[in-house]
């Protein structure tokens, strides 16, 4: 028994070795060059043949020898690479033998011209498979609009001889095709002549047989040179575009077009739009469109100050008519507004020189109908004004903007930019006032007024930067220069038409009419010229010294010309006339140092800067002047900024920066302006600039992991030298306001938000909160009036995603604030707006999607039994058509309740009032869309994720 | 007495010294952030060429550096520190790349979405496939191979110097015949390309730290966590790439 089971032991332990040496085999083998020198340190390398995975892999030993011992039985594909020849590869099958001796392995030198050539000059990829040679035009730099034939003449190996005639490696290429394929039969010119390089993504020269061996299937050895030429996928050019058009009911109409056309160098487009559904001018998108590779432009502003070395996107000012496009300034809920809008832009871009030039037009025509109430507070009185007010506005702009940048080189930068609009607009007024004693609007009419004003004005503003750049080798340090030429100018004509009642001892009969029947005609041009420096060093590694200087010089002209319109016709008004002049000039030198190190940045800074006013008055053009404002004023401001990024996606950031404004030209001219003789302004040439000082202090924190995000901060300013309205109110209600410096008002916010998702990817909760608090003093009837406002504001968001086809998103919010009025104690006010919203969206099958968005808004004054509450319900049903989802068709429902006004009440200075504005309500809407892009439509909220 | 405790001092380095020889590279990071958006599947066609037509002109590319030490047993990969500007720097995230080749073992120290990973694991060379496409860089003529990384979705193209001969390279990379002198994500992605080239007698500081704070996961715990926040982000429409180490 024992000696059968050793037996059988015996046989499998025979059985199982040899299984083993089936299973596994060596191999081995040695490198030479051509003279059979050996090859040591030459990497051998094993893959599979199927897709060339790397299998294992050695190096040839001081002889050139190599082995592999135990590799698995497969087919191999042996790979042997050595510097400056060419790679050897051979498909190996070990089928049942041992060991595999591959014997000497002799490589090829590469052609030394071809390798130092392509390798060392070009740096360019080169492939080579069995006997093709492939070259990457990428590397080899041909002029724009060059022929295939250019780049060709730079292929190492290849040449193009006087006639056209292509040689590879010295023999004369006979066949050219284009992805495989003959390109005009046999004439080899037709397509290196004709294509462009810049189509090209790949040329491979290799050997073909020749037409008559392919035809006879016989391999006679004769092989003739063949240059492929692989065109690129997509060579990069095309346009998008979108259509959109809707009619509605209450002859509701609303289109828009844009166009884009691009290549890789230029693109152009155009937009046109019209509404009259309140939808206003380009929207972010349109603007992104229209605008292309130039939206958004870093460093174009020229007014160097502390974090010069930030750059930043700057979009001009934030006043209504700026030299720039507005884009994404939303729907307008006031009144009912036409829109008109179209323009064309153009880009060249390339890494070195940039160019943008546009044309933009837009008007605006508002209709805007408005019921207000305000009381205004006074020492131990009040008084109340009801307005009912309409105006008809009429406005156009046309701009044009040029843009150029140059790199000069890899050091120096130039951006010159030009920004130009012109402008006109017209503008009827008319309101029916009333004013009552006391703090309600029943008790004691005091005065009543009618007024009229019809104006016209036309403007034209361009705006000119050059700014230079230049970089130091020394990584750092970096120079920069700014100038700039501002013109400014503009005419207006205004008719101001009022008739004011005053009643004292009668309620229906006047005691006294004053009427008011003038015309106004303003010329004024203002020119300016700037110009900036800034010069950063750095030092220690870690710290950065930067140094500025501004100037500024800026002149005012201006001619207000006043008549008074009587029977006999117009006299000039001396009193309102005026001409005037004004330089002020600016100077400003700041230096400061950055410490930044890995994720901390401290800055700190000081500037002194200077403004000097120097105005002249005169009654009229020509005339002496009689009046002079020559003022200095001199301050230092400090600035500090902190920026941390902490561990764990923490961000830490704050600053204490002081601020600097110059009075209005307006508030200084020693002028009466009682062209509203219940509201008389003063100018007052003694006005010092404002200064600010504000605080701030924020930390912010997201959680990528479990997509929790909170941020929190706290900011507060502080005003010295104010300048603010005082107020004097007679014994008619007649109120004569006057420019002051005041020092004092001061403010101060803190805010928090909080936001998780309840069901990751699901649902998300999000809250908020902000308290704020405002102190404003304004002098009444020489009584210094302190307004404090306290607001406390709270809102919840949640958001339920569960699917594709279904989702739901609501929000509430709410906002309190206290007033509290020095002069009137008992006067509290306490304001409270409330919202609440959702929105749903559903999939439906087909391609249907539904929406539906409702809102609440409630706004609340107990003491004035101010209680006005607005449902809005929208809905709107819509499916994608046509091939590819380019076409959709929409029916909406706007305001489905009828309810939308526009609704804002406030409580400032010594006031508190509520507005209503009559607006665009319900209608119903079918529009359709064309979007060469695809209408792509989710029940998901847009504007996250990215 | 300080002479000969010097020479015992450099004769009980010797031996160490002389295991030490190897390169310090250093490699110049591009990662260009707008092609990233071409990868999020929520948003439409529009949007994507949106962001092409208005940021892709203007992408030159986050820039940054990493210094990779390497002997022919072990290598580490470590970020750089950014150079002074002028500008706004942030903070450097720790990363570390640390291998033994004799012991085929990895420890890789990573931040990720706010907390610290150590992965350590044995070294499982990536499955690489060696093309017929050569380029110089850095003067070293580099042969192509490309492989796949099926978590983070991303086409990967290596170009190593046979000239070279360590099996390391920036980052995550290794495992073929000679140095990985650049590494090309998705076509153009993120570019890392070897701008210096170092030949050391001794390459100082290739050691672990002695104190790695983290939690510590296995190469399969690494990749079920990255997969999971890629497709839960993706879900949530938020796009995972800022977060992660791409």
């Amino acid at each position: 028994m024992k000696k059968t089971l050793l037996l059988l032991f015996l046989c499998l332990n025979v059985l199982f070795v040899k299984a083993q040496t089936a299973a596994r085999f060596n191999l081995k083998g040695s490198t030479v060059d051509t003279a059979g020198a050996p090859l040591p340190e030459s990497t051998v390398m094993l893959l599979t043949p199927k897709d060339s995975t790397l299998v294992n892999f050695a190096r040839t030993s001081k002889d050139g020898t190599f082995e592999f011992k135990n590799l698995k039985r497969a087919s191999y594909l042996i790979k042997v690479t050595y510097v400056g020849y060419l790679p050897y590869q051979k498909e190996i099958n070990p089928k049942d033998a041992e060991t595999i001796d591959l014997g000497k392995i002799s490589m090829a030198a590469m052609d030394q011209n071809l390798y130092e050539v392509v390798i060392k000059t070009f740096r360019a990829p080169l492939s080579i498979k069995g006997d093709t040679i492939e070259y990457d035009p990428k590397a080899f730099k041909v002029p724009p609009g060059a022929s295939v034939e250019d780049l060709i003449r730079r292929l190492p190996g290849l040449q193009v001889d006087q006639d056209g005639t292509i040689k590879a490696q010295g023999e004369t290429v006979k066949r050219v095709t284009v992805d495989g394929k003959r390109f005009f039969g046999d004439d080899t010119k037709a397509a290196t002549k004709n294509l462009p390089a810049e189509a090209i993504s790949k040329v491979q020269v290799f050997n073909e047989k020749t037409e008559q061996s392919r035809i006879t299937g016989v391999d006679d050895g004769k092989h003739e040179k063949t240059l492929n030429l692989e065109l690129k996928d997509s060579h990069k050019k095309g346009g998008f575009g979108k259509a959109t058009a809707g009619i509605g009911t209450e002859k509701r109409l609303e289109g828009k077009v844009n166009y884009n056309r691009f290549n890789d160098k230029n693109q152009f487009s155009i937009i046109g739009l019209g509404n009259n559904t309140n939808q206003g001018g380009m929207s972010w998108d349109d603007y992104q469109d229209f605008k292309g590779s130039q939206s958004f432009n870093w460093g174009d502003d020229g007014d160097f100050g502390f974090g010069g070395g930030m750059r930043y996107i700057s979009f001009g000012g934030d006043e209504e008519e700026s030299l720039t496009i507005q884009a994404g300034r939303g729907a307008q809920n006031r009144g009912f507004n036409k829109n008109w809008a179209g323009g064309a832009n153009y880009n060249f871009d390339t890494k070195k020189t940039k160019f943008n030039t546009s044309y933009y037009y837009n008007q605006t025509s508002q209709d805007l109908d408005a019921t207000s109430r305000q009381t205004n507070f006074l020492t131990n009185s009040a008084f109340t004004k009801l307005d009912t007010n309409g105006r008809r506005n009429f406005n156009e702009n046309h701009r044009g903007s040029l843009r150029f940048e140059k790199n000069l080189d890899s050091l120096n930068t130039l951006i010159v930019l030009s920004n130009m609009r012109i402008g006109n607009g017209t503008s009827n007024y008319f309101s029916h006032q009333e004013y009552f004693r006391g703090d309600q609007d029943t008790t004691q009419l005091s005065n009543m007024s009618d007024q009229r004003n019809i104006s016209d004005f036309n403007s034209f503003a361009l705006g000119n930067t050059a700014i230079f750049r230049h970089k130091f080798k020394k990584k750092g340090r970096n120079f920069a220069v700014s100038v700039a030429y501002n013109v400014n100018n503009s005419t207006g004509k205004v008719i101001q038409r009022s008739t004011n009642q005053f009643f004292r001892t009668s309620q229906t009969v006047a005691d006294s009419v004053l009427r008011i029947n003038q015309t106004n005609d303003t010329r004024s041009l203002r020119n300016q010229v700037k110009g900036s420096l800034l010069f950063m060093e750095p030092f220690a590694k870690k710290f950065v010294m930067e140094s500025f200087y501004n100037f500024s010089l800026k002149s005012d002209d201006v001619d207000r010309d006043v008549f008074d319109v009587g029977e006999g016709g117009q006299t000039r008004n001396v009193n309102l006339s005026r001409y005037y002049t004004n330089k002020s000039t600016y100077n400003r030198v700041g230096t400061g140092v950055r410490y930044s190190h890995n994720g901390l940045n401290i800055a700190t800074g000081l500037a002194v800067q200077q403004i000097q006013l120097d105005g002249k008055f005169a009654i009229d053009q020509g005339q002496p002047f009689t009046n002079r404002i020559d003022r200095k004023f001199f301050n230092f401001t400090p600035n500090i900024s902190l920026n941390f990024d902490l561990k764990q996606n923490r961000y830490l950031y704050g600053g204490y920066q002081v601020g600097v404004s110059e009075p209005n030209i307006r508030d200084l001219q020693p002028i009466v302006d009682n062209s509203n003789p219940l509201y008389i302004r003063v100018g007052n040439p003694n006005l010092s600039p404002t200064t600010n000082h504000s605080i701030n202090l924020g930390y912010n924190h997201f959680n990528p992991g479990n997509f929790t995000q909170m941020f929190f901060g706290a900011y507060y300013n502080y005003y010295k030298d104010q300048v603010i309205y005082s107020q004097i109110v007679d014994e008619n209600l007649v109120t004569t306001t006057m420019a002051t410096n005041i020092s004092g008002g001061k403010s101060f916010n803190l805010y928090g938000n909080y936001g998780f998702p309840i069901v990751k990817t699901k649902s998300n909760f999000n809250v908020n909160a902000s308290y704020n608090r405002g102190t404003n003093l304004t002098n009444i009837n020489n009584e210094l009036n302190r307004t404090t406002n306290n607001g406390y504001n709270m809102g919840f968001r949640l958001d339920y995603t569960p699917s594709d086809k279904f989702t739901i998103y609501t929000n509430a919010n709410w906002n309190i604030t206290d007033t509290k009025y020095s002069i009137m104690s008992g006067q509290n006010q306490k304001i409270i707006n409330t919202n609440y919203g959702a929105e749903m969206n559903v999939r439906l099958p087909k391609d249907i999607y539904f929406n539906s968005r409702f809102s609440y808004n409630s706004y609340v004054n107990d003491r004035y039994g101010f209680d006005q509450k607005m449902p809005i319900l929208n809905l709107s049903v819509y499916k994608t058509m046509l091939k590819s989802k380019k076409g959709e068709i929409r029916l909406s429902a706007f305001d489905l309740f009828n309810k939308n006004r526009g609704i804002s009440q406030s409580a400032y200075q010594n006031f508190v009032s509520q507005e209503q504005v009559r607006t665009l309500a319900r209608y119903f809407m079918l529009s359709f869309t064309y979007n060469m892009r695809g209408v792509a439509h989710s029940v998901r909220r847009k504007g996250f994720g990215y | 007495m300080k002479k000969i405790l010097a020479i015992a001092f450099a004769l009980i380095a010797l031996p160490g010294l002389a295991q030490k020889e190897g390169l310090v590279v250093t490699y110049d990071k591009t990662f260009y952030w707008i092609k990233i958006f071409d990868k999020l599947n929520y948003l439409s066609v529009e949007e994507k060429s949106r962001i092409q037509t208005s940021w892709g002109a203007n992408d030159e590319g986050d820039k940054s550096k990493g210094k990779l030490l390497v002997t022919a047993d072990q290598s580490k990969f470590v970020d750089m520190e950014q150079e002074a500007d002028g500008g706004y720097r942030g903070r450097k995230s720790e990363y570390m790349v640390f291998r033994d080749f004799v012991k085929g073992t990895k420890t890789e120290v990573e931040e990720f979405a706010g907390k610290m990973y150590v992965i350590e694991d044995s070294l499982v060379v990536p499955s690489w496939k060696v093309m017929n496409k050569i380029k110089d860089i850095g003067g070293y003529l580099c042969m192509m191979a490309v492989s796949e990384d099926t978590v983070k979705g991303q086409k990967i193209t290596a170009w190593f110097a046979n000239d070279l001969p360590y099996s390391a390279g920036p980052e995550r990379y290794f495992g073929l015949p000679g140095l990985i002198l650049e590494v090309d994500i998705n076509n153009g992605e993120l570019v890392m390309t070897a701008s210096k080239v170092e030949k050391v007698a001794a390459v100082e500081g290739l050691e672990l730290p002695k104190k790695m704070k983290g939690k510590k996961l296995t190469t399969a715990e690494y990749d079920q966590m990255m997969r999971k926040f890629i497709s839960d982000s993706i879900k949530s429409r938020r796009n995972p790439y800022w977060s992660i180490r791409y």
